[in-house]
């Protein structure tokens, strides 16, 4: 019998994805990796405590893959938050994955399902209007919350290449906005203030949770290896996303507003360190075509209704005139 | 003052007079005759005295109304302007003026429909009384399907996107919008990049070329770039290289046709005489102009010259001909770059030979 591992999932993706793989598949053929439980609720589950970050994770890994008949494995186990650990991210996101490959190409696992970012191909002022997956990655150098994924990334790609029966997917999602999250995207709108960068105003991509579940359905569904955008159907400027959740903005210079971040940061007052201002400078908007053309994923929600959502799931009493006029879908 | 206190010291005075005058008449009294009389008197002197009392108390408690009133509604409008300033009013303030003026819905390529309807009526008086522009063979261009308006560029800023833009806007049948390819170094600029990008220009990179153009859409491109728009006065109407050819090879590869277009009068409404490039720099401008106003005259520098300005476009140029691979044939992509180059150079040139006037044409 073939059984489907996962890790990460006590994370919000994590967590839906296990319940999702558990209706569809039944307890028996899912075995959850990780140090956490997975909830009590989940009857039947496998459950093996690997610590990824440890230097033997990997052969007690590939024993446990082996012993339980995995031949998939959906690898979710990253950080959405950048973390001011920065050398616990690094060795959970990128030596983890590592661990994770080495383990799976060891016990012949068939298909790995990496969750990634669309963060990874950097938000720059030279990026087209939509990055597609051959363009290639370059996150702001020494900004460690991206870098370890765009490692993670490296890793697994480079284990697709030396095995070439493992197929290895990477789904880089976009920055997931919907009811129940809690990143320091949501933790931005808590603030009553918000500040911006003076002058700017990119556009955004929200993805929807509900839009997520179906694209990893989709990927384990055609086992079919590289990189995948999965994106919301639309864009969305931080202008309007912050209007629409009435914020007050107050707009900073763009030559202040790195070090300002990241003292902020330091300080323990701001969500991100100063290398997230080119997110929300610049555009990192991907496209996802070809998700549409190879997985047959296409999202239901655009950008705006995940905002829109999540605005009505965060502030139920409140309905300002804008959000009418937002909600009505095309 | 305090309600209370304006109410004691005005209530003393009436009351203290309106014993005076009831006791006078009492010490007039005559005990001999007429005692119906003078108790008639009496009677009547009390009356208009409580009168009196009742209408200054009537007068008195209507100022402490008054007075009250006043202080009371204005202690409570102040009240209510601090407990009304607050973040969650500043909030919805800030976004009923973003909302004024902005869609809540934003397009493919980040256009915002409200804000370029915003601007329209800035560029439609350069458009109609500023430059009073001259548009000719708006037919060239074709009704519906991709197409590549190639025109030559000037002017400092670039208006004549904007013009060029509107023209097609004017004239054509069918409204089209064309989509101006822009500048990195205007796409960047804080405060402008997303005014271009909510107007409906894309910045000028090869790939967002290709989806428009994909999507069927009128693209417009200044092939010239920045040595186009900073060029000197003496070298205007002079065409710049065209770039690597670029534009060429996404037209091959979308098969899309070239309509050349160009524009007269525009090289002269900021005539640059010399560039100060070392101080734009550091703002992150590629050249620095200076011209007869700016930046002599401060903001009044910004204001360009009411010059005539004509818009003509030419046959279109097909290029489905070629077949997608051509475009990485670079002799051909040279060749049919100068091709078009030369062809605007002409129209320039012709444009010009017949132009009496740089104000009136």
């Amino acid at each position: 019998m073939s059984r489907i591992a996962i890790t990460g999932a006590a994370s919000f993706l994590g967590s839906r994805l296990l319940r999702r793989l558990v209706e569809t598949r039944g307890p028996g053929s899912v075995v959850v990796v990780d140090v956490t439980h997975p909830p009590a609720a989940l009857h039947g589950v496998g459950y093996r405590l690997v610590d990824l970050t440890l230097p033997a994770a990997d052969r007690k890994l590939m024993e446990l893959l082996r012993e339980d008949e995995v031949d998939t494995v959906v690898h979710t186990a990253f950080f959405t938050d950048p973390r001011r650990d920065t050398s616990y991210a690094h060795e959970l996101e990128s030596i983890g994955t590592l661990n994770l490959m080495g383990a799976c190409s060891a016990a012949g696992v068939k298909h790995v399902v990496q969750r990634s970012f669309t963060a990874v191909y950097g938000a720059r002022g030279q990026n087209p209007a939509f990055l597609t997956e051959d363009d290639p990655p370059r996150p702001k150098e020494g900004f460690a919350w991206i870098q370890d994924k765009l490692e993670a990334e490296q890793h697994a790609l480079s284990y697709a290449r030396r095995y070439p029966k493992m197929t290895v997917t990477i789904l880089r999602l976009a920055p997931l906005l919907g009811p129940g999250l809690f990143t320091f995207y949501t933790r931005l709108f808590a603030r009553r203030v918000v500040s911006v960068v003076m002058g700017y105003d990119p556009l955004l991509q929200f993805l929807h949770p509900e839009d997520a579940l179906p694209a990893f359905d989709a990927v384990l569904a055609k086992r079919i290896g590289g990189i995948f955008n999965i994106v919301p159907r639309d864009t969305v400027s931080l202008l309007t996303t912050l209007h629409l959740a009435e914020k007050v903005t107050v707009a900073v210079p763009h030559p202040l507003a790195y070090a300002l971040a990241e003292a902020a940061w330091g300080t323990g007052l701001g969500e991100a360190p100063g290398g997230f201002i080119d997110y929300v400078r610049y555009l990192f908007v991907a496209d996802g075509a070809k998700a549409a053309r190879e997985l047959g994923f296409e999202a239901r929600y655009g950008s705006r209704e995940a905002l829109m959502d999540y605005l009505a799931y965060r502030y139920p009493d409140r309905r300002p005139r804008a959000w009418a006029m937002a909600e009505a879908r095309r | 003052m305090r309600p209370g206190a304006a109410g004691t010291s005005a209530g003393r005075g009436p009351k203290r007079m309106s014993t005076r005058a009831l006791a006078a008449p009492i010490a007039r009294r005559s005990p001999a005759g007429g005692a119906r009389r003078e108790r008639r008197a009496l009677i009547q002197a009390l009356e208009s005295q409580l009168t009196q009392m009742r209408r200054e108390l009537e007068w008195e408690r209507r100022g402490r109304i008054a007075g009250e009133g006043l202080e009371v509604s204005l202690a409570r409008l102040v009240h209510a302007g601090l407990r009304g300033l607050t973040l969650d009013n500043l909030g919805r303030l800030q976004a009923a003026l973003y909302f004024a003026w902005h869609s809540v819905k934003t397009e493919e390529f980040g256009r915002d429909p409200v804000f370029a309807d915003t601007l329209r009526p800035f560029f439609e008086f350069l458009y109609g009384v500023w430059w009073r522009v001259e548009a000719s063979g708006i037919e060239h261009i074709p009704a519906e399907g991709p197409a590549l308006v190639v025109a030559n560029h000037s002017g400092v800023l670039p208006y004549d996107g904007a013009m060029v833009k509107l023209a097609i806007q004017h004239h054509h049948p069918a409204r089209r919008d064309c989509r101006m390819l822009i500048l990195d170094m205007f796409a960047l600029l804080p405060f402008l990049a997303p005014t271009f990008m909510k107007n409906g220009e894309v910045r000028a990179h090869p790939d967002n070329a290709e989806r428009l153009l994909g999507n069927g859409e009128l693209v417009g491109v200044f092939p010239e770039g920045v040595k186009g728009v900073g060029k000197y006065f003496g070298e205007r109407y002079r065409l710049a290289r065209f770039g690597r050819g670029g534009f060429v090879r996404i037209a091959l590869r979308t098969g899309a046709p070239i309509v050349p277009c160009a524009v007269v009068g525009a090289e002269e409404i900021h005539p640059i005489l010399a560039r100060a490039d070392w101080v734009g720099r550091p703002l992150g401008l590629p050249y620095f102009p200076l011209t007869p106003t700016f930046p002599w005259l401060g903001p009044l520098g910004f204001i360009p010259l009411p010059t005539k300005w004509s818009i003509d476009f030419a046959d279109p140029i097909p290029m489905d001909g070629y077949g997608p691979e051509a475009a990485e044939d670079p002799i051909l992509v040279n060749r049919l770059s100068q091709e078009i180059r030369e062809t605007i150079q002409t129209m320039i040139d012709g444009r010009l030979a017949r132009r009496r006037s740089v104000w009136f044409g």
